[in-house]
């Protein structure tokens, strides 16, 4: 009977976001200032950036590729930048409810306070993969046009590293947004969120160029890693394929290098697998604080007085 | 300060549907409610009044399980809402003060999550919902947006929401405030309509005396305390001031009745004399015949009743 009230409550709670047109756009606007910038300038500084790594290793690459290259970097800012940006905005259902006290005519009925909490957590996660596999879609798609380089197992592995930051995404917002219970709270959180994080992850210039102080504080940062992993499997089809095509080995480990495509601490390149391990124990750490919260939220006082 | 509190308390005590005993509830060092005692009898319209931020919604929250009680006993339809939440939440539906449905989702949809959660789902909820719409008449608003809709169709959807798992108790908490004069009616025949038919029982608040003066017992609150209770009759007998109107030879009964330390208010067609009750305004008319010959005699309503009890006690302070 609880499962039916959660799946009952998460639809409901899907339905809410996305019918709600304002927040719908609200939790676009990063995206979409990232892709008014890629249009604007970005595009031409991240070619501009690449064909110089090529011509200091004496290699032309053909247009079509280094489109291609630009696509897929950017895209790889969109994902991880929406993973939690998105997550943030759509988890503003459950502040929502607080605030105009739906929440309350949730709970005069029989559903557990555990079934809610579950319910938006649930619901956020579902809303934010939706969004970014359909910014992942329409980016495949913008891909395939300007030049297409990835392998089918680096798209399923694209995949699996949103999956992952998708969840990182969700569990962050709801740590966090567990303490908010106004507006003016919930809009200081999203725009300061939607505002830091496309800097903090390196999505509007690689972390590579910023200071090494930037760097090293970037690296202790778990949402790093999640970047890291995307732009690896995003880069890595281009990076192959410049390499059959005649780049030295030096060439392409300076590309990926001076596009996060490699993530060092300190002077250490951090393995793959490692990146995973990270953010993945860093979920774990956040859905125990986060269960951890839900619990204490739903426990009944002790009536001080019989 | 109760009207006819023991009679009444100790004619109350058969089949209580709610049964509130010392209750005590505060925030942060501020009581909210303090000492309270009440029944509510099974299929009985309960009007539960007191000036914003007496307690009320307090009291509500901890009787349908939302806020846990400090101290007291509260037993609503045989259980504590404390122990056996989910017993007591199945039987009570709420129409809040301002709508809480979800206002991008339709009718439709917030009926059918809102159902979800009592296990009333597919055709079970299918029939349920042609049992609403038959008694609130749904069918034009079913698939608009909450936002969409007018004061008083979303009120129709409040009440809809709150009967969806067909309640044993409907708690209204100011479900008329803010409706024009015909939406305020539909709203009370739909709720008179299911007193009568399935002998629900309704706890009510509101700040339109008019509608207490309906209900079958009143209880007023004051800072959390309760400081009356009792029929709407009882309470007008023992707090309202009844008034003589006069419409003939208002001049002199106005110079008369002033000079005899009366309460006497002109009016541009007729003068108001306060008396105490019936009886004093029997002996006023009986000993001044001459001035009566077009009068009437006005008892005294539950706005002055509550203007007493609560406004007493502000006077009193300052």
């Amino acid at each position: 009977m609880e499962g039916k009230k959660l799946y009952a409550l998460t639809v409901r709670n899907i339905k809410c976001y996305f019918k709600d047109k304002f927040l719908f756009f609200v939790s676009l606007i990063t995206p979409m200032t990232l892709l008014v910038l890629f249009v604007t300038f970005l595009r031409s500084v991240y070619i501009d950036s690449f064909n110089g790594i090529f011509e200091s290793f004496g290699f032309y690459a053909e247009e079509r590729l280094v489109n291609g290259l630009a696509g897929s970097w950017l895209l790889s800012s969109v994902v991880s930048v929406c993973a939690v940006t998105v997550a943030v905005c759509s988890n503003a259902v459950m502040i929502q409810d607080k605030i105009d006290g739906s929440v309350n005519d949730i709970k005069i009925s029989p559903v557990k306070g555990t079934t809610l909490s579950l319910s938006y957590f649930i619901a956020n996660f579902a809303v934010t993969l939706i969004v970014i596999l359909a910014v992942l879609v329409v980016g495949f798609a913008y891909l395939a046009i300007v030049g297409w380089y990835i392998p089918f197992t680096d798209v399923l592995l694209i995949v699996a590293d949103t999956l992952c930051c998708v969840l990182f995404g969700a569990l962050v917002a709801g740590v966090i947004e567990s303490f908010i219970s106004t507006q003016g709270a919930l809009s200081a959180v999203s725009t300061l969120v939607s505002g830091m994080y496309g800097f903090i992850c390196g999505a509007y210039m690689p972390m590579s160029q910023f200071p090494d102080g930037m760097r090293n504080f970037l690296c202790v940062l778990p949402g790093t890693y999640g970047v890291g992993m995307l732009r690896k499997h995003f880069m890595q089809g281009y990076v192959q394929e410049l390499g059959r095509l005649g780049l030295s080995e030096q060439g392409q480990k300076a590309l990926q290098d001076s596009f996060d495509g490699n993530i060092y601490v300190g002077k250490t390149q951090m393995p793959l697998w490692s990146m995973y391990v990270i953010l993945l124990g860093t979920c774990a750490v956040l859905l125990a604080v986060y269960i951890a919260i839900v619990v204490l939220k739903n426990k009944k006082h002790i009536p001080k007085k019989q | 300060m109760t009207a006819g509190t023991n009679q009444n308390s100790n004619d109350r005590t058969d089949a209580p549907f709610i049964k509130i005993t010392d209750l005590h509830k505060s925030f942060k060092g501020v009581k909210a409610v303090d000492g309270l005692s009440f029944t509510v009898k099974k299929g009985e319209l309960f009007a539960f009044l007191g000036v914003n931020g007496a307690g009320k919604s307090t009291t509500i929250n901890i009787i349908s399980g939302i806020l846990p009680k400090d101290g007291g006993t509260v037993i609503v339809c045989g259980a504590d809402p404390d122990v056996k939440a989910e017993s007591v939440k199945s039987k009570i539906g709420i129409v809040f003060q301002s709508s809480v449905l979800d206002k991008h989702l339709s009718v439709y949809d917030n009926l059918k999550y809102r159902a979800a959660l009592y296990g009333i789902i597919g055709e079970q909820f299918k029939r349920r919902l042609d049992e609403l719409d038959q008694l609130l008449d749904l069918k034009e608003i079913l698939k608009r947006p909450l936002c969409k809709l007018s004061g008083g169709q979303r009120r129709r959807a409040d009440i809809a929401r709150a009967l969806v798992h067909n309640p044993e108790l409907l708690v209204l908490d100011e479900p008329t405030t803010g409706l024009d004069p015909q939406t305020r009616q539909a709203v009370w025949n739909v709720i008179e309509n299911l007193r009568a038919t399935r002998g629900l029982t309704v706890f009510l608040t509101t700040h339109y005396m008019e509608e207490a003066a309906n209900a079958d017992y009143v209880l007023i609150l004051d800072s959390g305390k309760k400081v009356a209770e009792g029929t709407p009759h009882e309470l007008k007998t023992a707090y309202a001031t009844d008034t003589v109107r006069i419409y003939s030879h208002i001049e002199e009964a106005v110079a008369l009745f002033s000079s005899l330390g009366y309460v006497v208010k002109r009016e541009r067609d007729y003068a108001d004399i306060e008396v105490s009750d019936m009886f004093a305004a029997t002996q006023l008319i009986l000993r001044y015949p001459e001035l009566f010959d077009d009068y009437e005699v006005l008892k005294g309503n539950m706005d002055s009743v509550f203007l007493r009890v609560t406004g007493n006690k502000i006077m009193e302070v300052r």
